[in-house]
Parts: structure tokens; sequence; C-alpha cells
């Protein structure tokens, strides 16, 4: 559809984007106000501009600490969850296996179980193999989320790959394996790229094994530790919203550089996050 | 670009098919014997993983949720389905019940009778337990280990599996001997006499602990919840969020993808605008809007309150409907923007000369969207609806962070009630039961709108 976009169109824009971003810019403009001027103050702008809520949020709680753990858990997910799952999903759209339905059907399943239906189990293995308040014991789990996510987002992506240069290779003599590193994975890459940014957004956002399996303050990753700022007396506002916005910078460049790539794998596979 | 290539498969998969199974057909021909292997190989480490962290997990919540299993009950921390008997605890226990009982005997002449017959029903037990297959031996060796002052772990040493009958007599029996004891040692005038008796009586009923029933009580743990008021409950909550929050966001999604499908510029802009609140974690959105609903210092509670919406600004976290309210419009501003780029995607699927040609019959706006959108972008609302409903339907972090579940539980997910008798009561059977309802709701519903799209959500993947 080609229709023009008017005046009145982009003020409706404006207006759109203005309610979409409004916690945020409600959240930034109260992180740097004075702590004493939170309180029962409805100004948006604070006439002297502070830090100190940035450094009681990093001071106060390790925040720093919960970045580095979200950040190795997330990362040591995403290289298992693409390993597995791309080897998976050329398999599944190219290699002449039976039940390829029941397979995909299982590992789509596999990615609508409740995480509580399964949480249970899971505490109690990642306990007896003494893997609680590690990187590992959050690792493991994850791979219930970024396993068929993965492997259902890459393998929409694998069947876009034009099957007449692997058919031209495979008449040159490449093995199937030659094929899949030598044609498949360079063309492939964007898409195992794209894949790569989702699935470590998922990570970096559970919230319950985390919360279960990483009860050390030590251990926390982002999203359970920013749970954890509220005390049992003071919920120290200033704080939560420093903090909050420390941890939304990485996400906002993450998404302001690959847009383009992270709403092609949302549609594409038509996928859950 | 690509989405349009995949959408356009979707729908219209059946045109490619033909040529589709040609090719299979040929490679089949050709690299069959190789390429099957392989491919099995290929496939294998990620469905034995799958399996392995999500299949089997389920399996194992189902079988927990038959037992009476607490962690925090050292009596109930195994799943027993026969009763066991803890060798360890028993043997320590036998040392000092045979000692003070023949002490007892001695020291209380009158009452010699009632206790040797307690000493030699206990005695006869023993005998009985060491006469088991393999207990024996067994208990040599946790006495051994005992008189050396080690803790033992090893569970298959530690626990020997007995009668059900067996131990359920032998435990009457403890139970009447340490009363009667207890009633010697008030109704005796020596302190001596008390004393021990009472030392006794502690041993027995050491012992009675000693000796695990079986706890696995069967479907007991889901008939007690299907009556239980709170499950219904946080049920029904779950069930009025998911609707709600579901049917905004599609309509709320629709309305702006139709509204943005045009050309202008800033559409970078507006896409990383829509990106971000669905990219940060769940638990940070619920925390700012904590901040935003805020009673005292909540922008959105003083703004709703101005604007006449709310009476007081601590409606929205302290009562149940603003609770629930709260809650549901924080889930519409996450995830509405996701919504709406998931039916944008299909809406650039739909050729402009249907529009044209709709134009060119004297059909309205309103018609054309009754009848040429709707009926093409229904694929792509059920693909939509589906894991959207699935993701509403198992609720938690946004809950637990931003309410709780309250005010007095009128915003309880089922999840979160799950996971507060899981992990706060530490009552992993009962738990379990609840992870087990939320996982058959979600597997009806999944079947209902998996019936519904039909083999589309295959199309793209399988038919090669």
């Amino acid at each position: 559809m080609n229709k023009r976009a008017g005046f009145g169109f982009y003020i409706f824009l404006v207006v759109f984007v203005f309610f979409v971003m409004f916690p945020f810019i409600w959240v930034f403009l109260t992180s740097i106000k004075p702590p004493g001027e939170i309180f029962n103050n409805f100004n948006w702008f604070t006439a002297d501009p502070s830090l100190a809520s940035y450094e009681n949020a990093l001071t106060n709680r390790p925040l720093v600490r919960y970045m580095t753990n979200s950040f190795v858990v997330s990362t040591l997910t995403t290289i298992i969850a693409i390993a597995c799952a791309s080897v998976a999903a050329y398999a599944l759209t190219r290699l002449p296996i039976k039940f390829k339905g029941l397979i995909l059907g299982t590992i789509l399943a596999a990615s609508m179980f409740p995480q509580i239906a399964i949480i249970s189990p899971i505490y109690n293995f990642i306990t007896s193999v003494g893997l609680r308040n590690s990187y590992m014991g959050l690792v493991i789990p994850y791979i219930t989320i970024s396993l068929p996510l993965a492997i259902w987002i890459l393998s929409t992506f694998f069947q876009k790959i034009p099957w007449e240069l692997e058919e031209s290779a495979k008449l040159d003599g490449a093995t199937p394996f030659q094929t899949f590193r030598k044609i498949i994975f360079p063309l492939a890459a964007p898409g195992v790229f794209t894949t790569a940014i989702l699935v470590f957004i998922a990570a970096w956002n559970e919230y319950l094994f985390a919360l279960t399996i990483n009860t050390e303050d030590t251990w926390r990753t982002v999203p359970v530790g920013i749970s954890f700022y509220q005390s049992q007396f003071t919920i120290p506002w200033g704080d939560i919203s420093a903090a909050t916005v420390l941890v939304t910078i990485p996400i906002v460049i993450l998404v302001l550089i690959f847009q383009r790539r992270i709403v092609a794998g949302l549609t594409s596979g038509s996928v859950k996050e | 670009m690509a989405t349009h290539q995949k959408l356009n498969k979707r729908g219209g998969g059946s045109y490619h098919l033909p040529f589709l199974l040609t090719k299979k057909w040929v490679i089949q021909l050709k690299f069959s014997l190789n390429e099957k292997q392989l491919g099995y190989l290929m496939v294998a480490p990620a469905l034995i993983l799958v399996i392995l962290v999500t299949l089997w997990p389920v399996a194992q919540s189902f079988y927990n949720s038959l037992f009476d299993y607490r962690l925090n009950d050292p009596s109930r921390s195994e799943r027993f389905l026969q009763s066991n008997m803890d060798l360890e605890r028993y043997a320590n226990d036998y040392f000092y019940l045979s000692r003070d009982l023949g002490d007892l005997a001695g020291q209380s002449p009158d009452d010699a009778a009632a206790v040797n017959e307690i000493r030699e029903g206990i005695e006869t037990y023993h005998e009985e337990l060491l006469a088991m297959d393999g207990v024996g031996e067994q208990y040599e060796e946790v006495e051994t280990l005992i008189a050396s002052f080690t803790a033992i772990s090893d569970r298959d040493l530690k626990y020997a599996k007995v009668e059900n009958e067996w131990a359920g007599d032998y435990k009457e029996f403890l139970a009447t001997a340490q009363e009667d004891l207890l009633a010697l040692a008030e109704g005796s005038s020596d302190e001596a006499v008390t004393t021990t008796a009472s030392n006794v009586a502690g041993s027995i009923e050491s012992t009675n602990k000693a000796i695990i029933e079986s706890n696995f009580i069967g479907l007991n743990n889901y008939s007690r919840y299907l009556q239980d008021g709170r499950m219904w409950q946080s049920l029904s909550n779950t069930f009025v969020f998911t609707i709600v929050s579901v049917g905004v966001e599609l309509i709320l999604g629709l309305a702006i993808a139709l509204l943005i499908n045009r050309t202008f510029s800033g559409r970078g802009i507006v896409r990383a605008s829509v990106l971000i609140p669905w990219a940060i974690p769940t638990a940070v959105a619920a925390m700012m809007w904590g901040f935003l609903y805020d009673g005292q210092t909540g922008i959105v509670a003083h703004y709703f309150e101005q604007f006449g919406l709310i009476k007081d600004a601590s409606v929205l976290l302290s009562t149940s409907a603003g609770g629930m309210f709260s809650v549901i419009f924080a889930d519409v501003w996450k995830t509405t923007p996701y919504m709406a780029l998931l039916l944008l995607a299909g809406l650039q699927t739909i050729p402009g000369s249907l529009y044209e040609a709709a134009e060119v019959d004297g059909a309205s706006k309103w018609q054309q969207f009754w009848k040429v959108t709707l009926p093409l972008l229904k694929s792509a609302i059920l693909v939509a609806l589906l894991f959207r409903t699935l993701d509403a339907f198992r609720v938690f972090d946004l809950i637990y962070v931003l309410t709780g579940g309250g005010p007095a539980n009128s915003t309880e997910s089922i999840s979160i009630y799950a996971y507060i008798t899981l992990f706060s009561q530490q009552n992993f059977g009962a738990g379990s039961v609840l992870s087990v309802i939320v996982f058959l709701c979600v597997a009806l519903l999944s079947t209902l709108f998996i019936k519904f799209i039909g083999s589309d959500l295959f199309a793209g993947r399988s038919n090669r």
C-alpha cells in the first residue's frame, strides 16, 4: 500500500511515540533529580540535576556484578543454543530425515511449556549437582527457553536460502558437512546472527529461574537484582530509576543498531519473544 | 522483504509443493543413506537437550504431584513409593533403647512386666527387620559407620525398604508404648524412674520417626486443590488477565498496524521506540510501572487522579480492581507494540491490487477492512494470538514484581500461586499439582489454537 502520510498522521506518530516512551522519559527525569526532590513532587524538570541517584544505585547494590552475571549467562546460553540449533535446523530443513513434523512439533511444544511446570525438577537437579549460585546453574535451564526458540527461527531463515547453490556444491563433490560449512553457513549467517540477538535478549530477560536458582546476591542477574532494590521499609525510587536507566541503555543500543534484524527475526518466525 | 516471502509461502504453500516434492525425491535417490544418517546425527543433540530439560522435568512434575513431598520436612523430603526405615536414625536410637529399657525395668520393679513387654516387642520387630532381604548386612554396615561417627550420605545405604503393613504395625506399637511410658513417668514418685521413662519415651518417638511411611498419596493433592478457593481465584485471575490484556493488545495492535502501514519518514524511530518496551526485561518494566503507579510519588497515579479517572492516587495499587487494571495496563504497554509489528508484517503481504479492485467495485473503506484485510490477515492474527495467549497465561514476573499477587491475592496468577507453594512453603508435592494444572491449561489452549490455525504453522517448515 502506498498511502501518503499527511500532517495529521505525523501528529499521531508523535503522540504514539510519546506514550510508548513516556515511562522511560519519566524514569530518566527522576533519575537525575536530587534524591530529596523525588517525593511528593510532580515537576517534570529539576532545577539542579544531580548524579547522586546513580552513585547510590551503583554503591548500594552490586549492579555492575548483576550486569556481568547477566552478560556471561546470556552469552553462554546463546553460544550453546546457536551451536545445537543451527545444525538441527539445517537437518530439519534440508536433509531427508523422517518425522520432521513430529520433531518440529515437539520443539514447538517445548517452547510453549510454562516454566513453572518444569522448575521444581530442574531446581532439584541443579541442587543435586551443586550448581546453585553459579553461571552453569542458569545456563542449563535457559536451554529450555533458548533452544526451541533458536531452532524455530533458524529453520525459517534456512529455508530462504536457494537450493541451487547447495545442489551445485553437491555435484562438485562436496560432502553434506562441507556444504553446510562453506555454502549454507555463510549464506545463513545473517539469520544466525538475528537469532542470536533474539536468544540473547530472551536469556537476558529471564526472571523465574534466575530468581529461584541463584539466590545469593552476588550471583543474581539484572532482572532479579533490580527487583530486589526495594527494601522492606523504604522504596528508594531514586536508586531504582537510576538503575533502570543503567540497565536499559545496553538494550536501547542493541535495539537501535539491530532493529531491522530484530523485526525480521520476530516476524519471520511469528515467534514469541 | 524476507517476511514477505515467508508469509507468502504460508499463504500459498501448495503452490510450491509439487516442485518441492520432485526435488526431495531426486535428492533422496542420490544421497539417501548418507544424508539421512547425518541428518539424524545433527538433530540428535538438540532433540536430546530439549527432551532432557523440558519433557523429562514435566514428567517429573507429574510424578512429584502424586506425593506428599515437602523439602522442609525430613520425613517427607524424599518420594517413597514404599515404606522405608531410616537405618542411621534407627540404629542410633536402638542402641539407647535396649540399654535404657533394661535400666528402667531394674529401677521400677512394679512396672517391670509392662516394660519388659515393650522391650520384647521392640526386639521382635528388630529381629524381623534384620531378617528382611539384605537389611541385615545393610544394618551392620550402617552400625560400623555410626561407630566411626561418619554421617551417611548414600541414600541407598541409609534407607531400607520395608513392607508397608509391617511399618504400620510397628509405628502403632511404638506409639502405644510411648503413651504407656509417659503415663508411667507421670505416675511414678521416684525421680530416677521418671527421668529414665521419659528418656525412653523420647527414644521411642525418635524410632517412630525413623520409620518413614510411603508418602505416595495418589490424586489426593489434586482433589484438595480442586476444592481450594485460592486455586480457583488465581485461575480466574489468570483468565481475566489473559483475555483482557490479549484482547486489548490485539485491537490496539491491529489499529496501530493499520495506521502505520504506509510510507512515511522516520520509520526507524517508530520501529525502535516500539521495540524498546518489548526488549527490556519484564521485571524492569514492572519496577518502572510500580514507580509510576505508586500512591505517593507515582506520576500516572497522580494524573489519573487529576483527570478524575480514579478517586484517590493510592487506588491503583491498593484495591483489587485497581491492581488488576495496573497489571493489565502495564502488560498492554509492553506487548501491544510487539503485536502491532507482527500484524504489520502480515498486512504488508496483502497485495495493493486487491484494494484497488475493491475500490473499483465501490467498496467502502469499512467494507474493504472486513472483506479484504481481515480474511487475509486471519492466519497472522491467529499465530500472534497463539503466542501471546500462551505467554499471558503463564504470566509470572510482571505480577510478581509489580503487585506480588496482592492486594489480598486479587492479582495472583496461577503461576505465582504455584511458585509460592513450591518455594516459599517448600511444598513440592502440592506445588507440583499447581504446576501441572498450569501445564494442562496451556496444553489445552494450544491444542484449541492449533485446531484453528491448522497446519499453517508448520507449512513453511516441514513440507520440504
